[in-house]
């Protein structure tokens, strides 16, 4: 053989575990340390030609492997192949989280990593370079990586429960490795050590459809269960938004009522005092003379003020009539004035002025009918006294409570919708080591649900 | 590029250097590990079967490396925990020799340096320690002790059936990388960086069946 | 989620535009369609439907 031959390497050929004598397919040619025989589980080691036994299965775990070994996928402008996979666990404040991770292998590219749990996805590639530790305004640890800063999520003790395949590397159940995951949503630092050494490597977020079309997997995937570390924020959920959303609609609000206060035409058509006299005899109804109101469609407002009454009430019954079309709009207001003295106290009741707004009123050409009413004396006896009041009538008022009233029933809803907005990052931070978001203010000084480390 | 050839005293098979600083070599017939002496071969050791290779690389491999030319014309490979690694050999166009590290398919160029400072014994060395060269700070990352399995090709020095093979590797947070080589007195230290495959742009690499570059 | 408070706000603010255009308010009464022209010289032939509504509220 000389410089320029091409040297081919061939599809690897089975082999026979020693322990079961099942055949054993090695897919990574030789670049795998440890193969895990499928029919037994022992594991492999798979440098040696001989495949001596490292470590006969011990784990009685059933687990999904939703990739099947053997697998090649399009991911991230390569094509992969699936070598191994494996289960691993930690145990926080005694719950067991269990996670798999599956070995994807390009003889060109080298080793990737697939991470699942809870049916969200991560591409997990190794990083040459340390990230630099700091911490943040909050007195968070974050580390530094590529100009992108990383905050601290979760550290653990990670042991590998079950394996199969081929790894790049010794793999044994039982092993325990120190994890930590630092999150910039979608990406994720993530560091392993042991005693002798440290690995670092960089996740990105990829939805289950994603690997589903990317492998060719049937059916759809499975859903993603709760907020995942790293799981980009739905857009429209962002915190916050519903607050501008807030501020546009108040702002629109008061421009309104500023628009209708200035467009109120205001128009007083009618101002008069009329008196009444019980004890005169005849009709007690009249009319006023006729006005015009302007405007297609506005309101009226009515106001009776003045009125003079002693200890009594008074009943004026209203038509709005229309000269032209014979339209009328019958309505009547009650006016009343007690006073009196109880034990030393004074006490009044004064419903002496009134104020009526009418909706809607169409334009055209009206007369205000009037039919004045009082109470009757005991026996039927009827007042001579004269009452005297007066009558407005403006076209088109302003309003302003009900714009008030409106801001009110914008904020109404906020409290829950921020929330939920929030809601997210909250969720996000529920499973790390801190329980809430990395700028979140904390009351309590150093309770970290971490361990305590006094031996 | 002078081109010495010797014969291989154990199976008298032609052999060609192509590098002139070529301390050992392999025969690519017999797999005799033969030191040069001047003119003369010197059988010293055997080769055995060697592990299954995925490495893309093979000897005789060409690539760039910042703007130089280089061809791979000898590997040293180890095995440990973390499986099989090779050392190849480079052979740089202005005569040079350096080192492409290939691990689980992470590529670091790195070259022999001399110490600034220094270098921390096997038993006082540990995964943190860090320490500055060529002003890049540099921290231990992985402690090793490797297992020889072979070596292959042209080599800069004598190297064969080493038994344990104690490594301490560096890295840096700008992708730099570093070794502490202890399986020579006093040890030796290699420097360099992480590359991209892509980035060297080699021909002549292996094809592997089933898949394409 | 905002897009919910979004249409609510929406409704709200349009709701009050539409109060605005129209002069909409609290105030009610009842429609009477076809009151003669005649009414004007002889106010009483018009029985006001809330005449009879009078009633005494108020007072100790």
């Amino acid at each position: 053989m000389n410089a320029g031959s091409r040297k081919i390497v061939p599809r690897p050929k089975a082999l026979n575990c020693p322990s079961c004598g099942s055949a054993i397919e090695l897919r990574a040619m030789g670049a795998a340390a440890t193969v895990v025989c499928s029919y037994c589980s022992s594991t492999l080691d798979a440098t040696n030609p001989q495949l001596v036994i490292l470590q006969k299965w011990q784990s009685q775990m059933t687990v999904h492997v939703q990739i099947p070994l053997g697998s090649r996928g399009s991911l991230f402008g390569a094509v992969w192949e699936v070598i191994g996979f494996q289960q691993r666990g930690i145990t926080v404040e005694g719950t067991d989280y269990y996670w798999r991770e599956y070995v994807l292998f390009n003889p060109y590219k080298g080793f990737r990593y697939l991470s699942e749990y809870e049916n969200h996805w991560s591409f997990v590639q190794s990083i040459p370079s340390l990230p630099v530790h700091g911490v943040n305004s909050h007195n968070r640890p974050t580390v530094t990586y590529s100009n992108l800063i990383y905050d601290h999520f979760q550290t653990a003790q990670a042991t590998t429960w079950f394996v199969i395949g081929e790894f790049p590397w010794q793999v044994r159940v039982g092993e325990v490795v120190a994890a930590a995951d630092y999150v910039s949503p979608p990406y994720m630092l993530s560091s392993e050590s042991t005693a002798n050494e440290i690995t670092w490597s960089r996740g990105v977020y990829v939805p289950g459809a994603d690997i589903w079309a990317a492998f060719q997997l049937p059916g759809a995937p499975p859903a993603a269960i709760g907020v995942y570390s790293t799981q980009p924020a739905p857009v429209d959920n962002r915190p916050g938004r519903p607050w501008k959303l807030f501020f546009l609609f108040s702002a629109l609000l008061i421009a309104m009522m500023i628009f209708f206060a200035v467009k109120a035409r205001q128009e007083t058509v009618l101002d008069q005092t009329y008196t009444y006299v019980a004890s005169t005899p005849g009709e007690k109804s009249f009319v006023t003379p006729p006005f015009v109101l302007n405007g297609t469609s506005a309101n009226l407002q009515v106001e009776v003020t003045g009125m003079d009454l002693q200890n009594e009430w008074a009943f004026l019954g209203m038509a709005l009539i229309n000269e032209e079309t014979g339209q009328a709009y019958d309505f009547g207001r009650q006016i009343s004035y007690y006073f009196g003295t109880d034990g030393g106290e004074s006490w009044t009741e004064d419903n002496h002025s009134d104020s009526a707004t009418l909706p809607s009123i169409p334009g055209g050409r009206y007369y205000l009918r009037i039919e004045p009413e009082t109470e009757v004396g005991t026996g039927g006896a009827v007042s001579y006294r004269p009452i005297k009041y007066n009558v407005k009538l403006v076209r088109d008022v302003p309003f302003y409570f009900r714009y008030f009233l409106g801001l009110f029933l914008l904020l109404l809803p906020l409290p829950f919708l921020g929330r939920k907005g929030a809601n997210f990052e909250s969720l996000r931070w529920n499973e790390s080591d801190y329980g809430v978001p990395p700028n979140a203010i904390v009351w309590q000084s150093n309770s970290s649900s971490g361990d305590d480390d006094d031996e | 590029m002078s081109q010495p050839t010797a014969i291989c005293p154990n199976c008298g098979a032609q052999i060609r250097f192509r590098w002139s600083s070529a301390i050992q070599t392999t025969c690519e017939y017999c797999k005799s590990i033969l030191v040069r002496h001047d003119v003369n071969l010197e059988k010293v050791g055997q080769v055995a079967d060697l592990p299954p290779d995925i490495s893309p690389i093979q000897i005789g491999t060409e690539g760039v490396y910042r703007d130089t030319a280089f061809q791979v014309i000898g590997r040293i490979i180890y095995s440990h925990d973390v499986g099989a690694w090779n050392e190849w050999h480079l052979m740089f166009s202005n005569g040079s020799s350096g080192w492409l590290s290939d691990a689980q398919a992470e590529y670091a160029v790195s070259f022999l340096s001399q110490p600034e400072t220094p270098l921390p014994a096997a038993n006082q060395v540990y995964r943190g320690w860090e320490f500055v060269q060529q002003n890049v700070r540099l921290a231990v990352t992985t402690l090793t002790e490797a297992s020889y399995e072979g070596v292959e090709g042209e080599l800069p020095f004598q190297y064969w059936d080493k038994a344990k093979c104690p490594f301490a590797d560096l890295r840096s947070s700008d992708g730099r990388f570093a070794t502490i080589d202890y399986t020579e007195t006093p040890p030796l230290l290699f420097l360099g960086e992480f590359v991209e495959f892509e980035s060297l742009r080699m021909v002549n690499l292996k094809e592997f069946e089933g898949w394409t570059a | 989620m905002s897009k919910f408070y979004m249409i609510y706000s929406s409704l709200v603010a349009g709701g009050l535009f539409y109060s605005g255009l129209t002069g909409w308010s609290f105030g009610s009464y009842d429609e009477v369609k076809g009151v003669p022209k005649s009414v004007r010289d002889n106010p009483g032939a018009y029985r006001s439907h809330y005449a009879s509504h009078a009633r005494y509220f108020g007072g100790k």
